[in-house]
Order: C-alpha cells, then sequence, then structure tokens
C-alpha cells in the first residue's frame, strides 16, 4: 500500500472519530432527560459474565468538557441544550487557541493534527454545570483549619525545593511519568481518557489509558491492609450491590498530584490528606453507558464530604489500548531543564550588561 | 531533491504573554524557544514512537549542502495509533517539511506544528478541530 493511501486512511479513522462523536446523544442527567432514562434502564438488561457478575468490560472513556467544580459565574445545576453547546463549542476553541502562530502557547505540537484535544475524542456531552453534585452549589467544600495549616506547610516545603525546573523531581508528578489523576477518583484528563474494565472470577481490573495505571480491586471483602501500608492508588475493596460496583479504596499516600499541582510534593488528591475515603459506584446503564459517581469523605480536610459524577461512554474506538509506556525523561526532561539553565545564563548575562553601564 | 534549512524571523515578544492551555503534558515553552522558530526539510531517519510524545529523526541538509541530524517532539504514539496513524504510514525515507520551534539550548531539537509531506499534504488529521489551525495550510 502507498503512503499515500495509508494516510488517507489515517485521515477516514479520524473522521470515523467525529462522526462517532457527533452521533453520541447527551449524558441523560437534565431533569427532563431523567424520565427517558429511567425508561431506558427498564427495558435495559445488564449483560452478565460468565461468572455471573454484572457485565462492565470493555472500553471506555470519560472524557468531556465538563469541569469538576461549577464556574464562580453559573450558579444553575444544568445548562439548557443551547448554554451546553455553546460552552462546548468556547472551551473546543480555547483548546484550538493553541495553535495560534506566535504565541507561547503555539510552542508546542498542533493538538488538531495529532487528535488530542477532546472535540476529535469520544466525549460526554453533559448539561450538568459540574461534575460535583454534592454540595449542592457544584464546589468543593469548605477546608478545615487542619487542611489549611497542611496546604499552608506544603506550600512551605514547595519553596523550599525551589522551581519546578530547578531539579528533575521539581516536576509535577506526570512529567514525571508517575501518575495521572485517572486512577481513582477516575476524573477525566484533557486528552486521553481512555479506560480497559475486565472482569475475572472475584476481581474487576480497570486500566487507565495515561500512565498505564491499572487497579485490581477484589471482590471477595477482604480487609484493607494496616494504615502503615500507603499507596500511590490506595488500596480498593469492591462488591457487587445489585448491578452496581461499589469500590470502597483507602490507604492511600501522601504524594498524590492534585488538579492543576505544578509541583512535585504534593498532598492526596485535591490537597486530601493520605486518610481519605473514596467510595466509588459504577452501574452500567445501557450497553453505551455506565453511571460513574464517587464520595469523598476526608474530615482532615473538607468540612464535610463531597460527591461528583462523571459519565462513562462505551468507545470501542479507543481500543485497544496501545500501552502507555511513559518515558519523559529519554528527551524532553533534559531538554526543559536545559532550556531552564540557558534561560538563567541569558538572564545573568542581560543583568550584567545591565550593571556594567 | 532540494532541502533547505531556513530559519524564519522571531515572533513578537508581547505575544509571549499568552497563556499556555493546560492541554499540555508538560511545559513545551520551557522545553523550546518561541524566538527560535524553523522550517526544516529533510527525510525520515527514525520514528520513535514512545509515550507520551513521539520523536522524529530527520536528517537535513543545510545551506552548506551538509547533512545535520534533527530531532523533531510530535503527538502521542496512542492518539496516532488510534486515528489509524502507524510506523507504517511514513516509512523511512519519505521526505517531510516540518515547522516548529529550536530546543532552547540551541541543540537540533524541536517540537513540530505542521508536519506536511514534500507535496504540501498534511502528514497527520488536521483541521477537523473547530477553529483549529488544520486548515491554514
Amino acid at each position: 500500500m502507498t503512503e499515500r493511501c495509508l494516510v488517507v486512511l489515517g485521515i477516514l479513522g479520524a473522521l470515523t472519530v467525529v462522526l462517532v462523536l457527533a452521533a453520541i446523544p447527551l449524558a441523560a442527567q437534565a431533569p427532563a432527560a431523567k424520565t427517558s432514562g429511567a425508561a431506558a434502564k427498564k427495558s435495559y438488561v445488564q449483560p452478565r459474565t460468565p461468572d455471573g457478575q454484572p457485565d462492565l468490560q470493555g472500553f471506555w472513556t470519560n472524557s468531556t468538557y465538563t469541569s469538576l467544580e461549577r464556574p464562580k459565574n453559573v450558579t444553575k445545576e444544568y445548562y439548557t441544550l443551547e448554554e451546553a453547546v455553546q460552552v462546548e463549542k468556547e472551551a473546543a476553541a480555547r483548546e484550538a487557541e493553541q495553535t495560534l502562530p506566535g504565541t507561547v502557547a503555539d510552542v508546542h505540537y498542533d493538538l488538531t493534527q495529532f487528535g488530542l484535544d477532546r472535540s476529535q475524542s469520544t466525549h460526554a456531552k453533559n448539561l450538568r454545570t459540574s461534575l460535583i453534585v454534592d454540595p449542592p452549589d457544584g464546589r468543593l467544600p469548605a477546608v478545615t483549619a487542619e487542611g489549611q495549616k497542611r496546604a499552608a506547610e506544603t506550600a512551605v516545603a514547595r519553596k523550599r525545593m525551589g522551581g519546578p525546573l530547578d531539579a528533575a523531581e521539581n516536576l509535577n508528578l506526570g512529567e514525571r511519568c508517575i501518575m495521572m489523576a485517572n486512577t481513582g477518583p477516575m476524573l477525566p484528563m484533557g486528552y486521553m481518557s481512555g479506560y480497559q474494565i475486565v472482569q475475572g472470577p472475584g476481581y474487576v481490573m480497570i486500566l487507565s489509558e495515561r500512565m498505564h495505571d491499572f487497579r485490581v480491586i477484589p471482590l471477595d471483602a477482604r480487609p484493607h491492609p494496616p494504615s502503615t501500608v500507603r499507596q500511590w492508588k490506595g488500596d480498593s475493596r469492591g462488591r457487587w450491590d445489585g448491578n452496581t460496583l461499589i469500590v470502597d479504596t483507602t490507604n492511600f499516600n501522601s504524594k498524590r498530584p492534585g488538579v492543576g499541582d505544578n509541583f512535585a510534593a504534593g498532598q492526596a488528591f485535591r490537597g486530601a490528606s493520605e486518610d481519605m475515603h473514596l467510595t466509588e459506584w459504577f452501574t452500567r446503564v445501557d450497553a453505551d453507558t455506565i453511571q460513574y459517581r464517587f464520595t469523598i469523605d476526608d474530615p482532615r480536610t473538607w468540612v464535610k464530604p463531597w460527591t461528583a459524577e462523571v459519565p462513562i461512554l462505551k468507545d470501542e474506538i479507543q481500543g485497544p489500548l496501545f500501552e502507555h509506556a511513559c518515558h519523559e525523561g529519554n528527551y524532553s526532561v533534559g531538554n526543559m531543564l536545559k532550556g531552564a539553565r540557558e534561560a538563567e545564563k541569558k538572564a545573568a548575562a542581560a543583568a550584567s550588561k545591565t550593571g556594567s553601564k | 531533491m532540494r532541502m533547505k534549512l531556513a530559519v524564519v524571523a522571531a515572533a513578537s515578544v508581547g505575544a509571549m504573554l499568552a497563556a499556555a492551555p493546560a492541554l499540555a503534558h508538560h511545559a513545551f515553552a520551557a522545553e523550546f524557544d518561541i524566538n527560535k522558530p524553523i522550517q526544516l526539510r529533510g527525510t525520515l531517519l527514525k520514528w520513535e514512537m514512545i509515550n507520551p510524545h513521539s520523536w522524529f529523526h530527520l536528517d537535513v541538509k543545510d545551506a552548506d549542502g551538509k547533512i545535520v541530524s534533527w530531532m523533531i517532539e510530535g503527538g502521542s504514539p496512542n492518539q496516532l495509533i488510534r486515528m489509524g496513524v502507524t510506523k507504517n504510514t511514513v516509512q523511512v525515507g519519505t521526505e517531510i517539511v516540518v515547522e516548529g520551534y529550536q530546543a532552547k539550548d540551541g541543540s537540533n531539537k524541536a517540537v513540530g506544528r505542521n508536519f506536511v509531506l514534500a507535496d504540501g499534504t498534511r502528514l497527520f488529521l488536521g483541521g477537523s478541530a473547530p477553529g483549529g489551525g488544520g486548515d491554514k495550510k
């Protein structure tokens, strides 16, 4: 096959992605849509795995433009369809802005070429104005005095480490290919929010595409390990309640990234303590949708628990997932540090020149 | 086959104030220099499909006719494969034109904004995102 043919095939493949995206219905979460959603649930017969578990297996994505917290200028729980379309259109345009020639944002490969923006992938068109459904204002609860003190101490520790480009260890956990914020709770990424769920007798495995992180969740009610055992992704235990998989996760470490956290010495998710308790509910409501809801309870950080709901859509186009073996250290980490040293030299030379005048 | 290495005019400093969206995996502006935009025409020597960013190795003939090796950073292999692009899509030896920005340390590395075949065809997807840069070529 000629190169041109293969390129055309690639473009056709990408167009298919776009067409599938156009065919995806809105995540049925608006009050008006709940009625039809309930009707669909009644007629939907949940498939079973050979060992009798409700079947969640396959390739999925939780990509969405809906933010975790409600924008400050929005006071309602749901957008109208017209508003949701407009919000998404504006967000897609902001992402495409990365291609404006001559801007700092332009110093990047073109997302539209590499299919790395959400508009080119399957994503949930969600009428909700935030993923957080409780508290009702769609925003994280107030932080406790202990949480504030810990955040201040962490800020001091970060300052002591120096700037993010002063050392490889100062780069954030994602840049160092350690982990992203998609392994529990499963929050959508800016791009490549793919997942694979595999079930075997007594276990559910959830693979997160980026960083190729996976959780093997036993279903046999075994106890969590002692509190001295701390892990990046915590320790998960699952059980079925009817057709809903409930996953209970504890034993996190205190180094996890916060979303938007650009430093390595992060705390647990969104500033939570290592004692945060994560509960997740997975319910397959139709062949193509898992209703995913999670609650984080961490009295050491927030005055009350908070809950979010993220639609997860079936996406066979996303699979099989090519292994996301992340090797940023091969080139980019060195390039960034060298670039920073070069910038320092230039700044020092400029300062010296100014001083000699 | 005519090859050249052209270093074009620097972009305005004022434009540097624009904020980078959060989509970047790492800080590309820390790695590459907005004041060193480049256009390279060369032949593909090797394509490293490593995550989170693929790297394209090019042989580029400079103004003196000497072959110089360049490394160009591009998008995630996962997404390329999802779009139907594989290592076989672009054969070693293919002539490619790349527009991008050179590494801050002055080495022969660059981020490739646009990858175009010798006949002007965009190498990858291009242009399907609303308002995207795909229709600029």
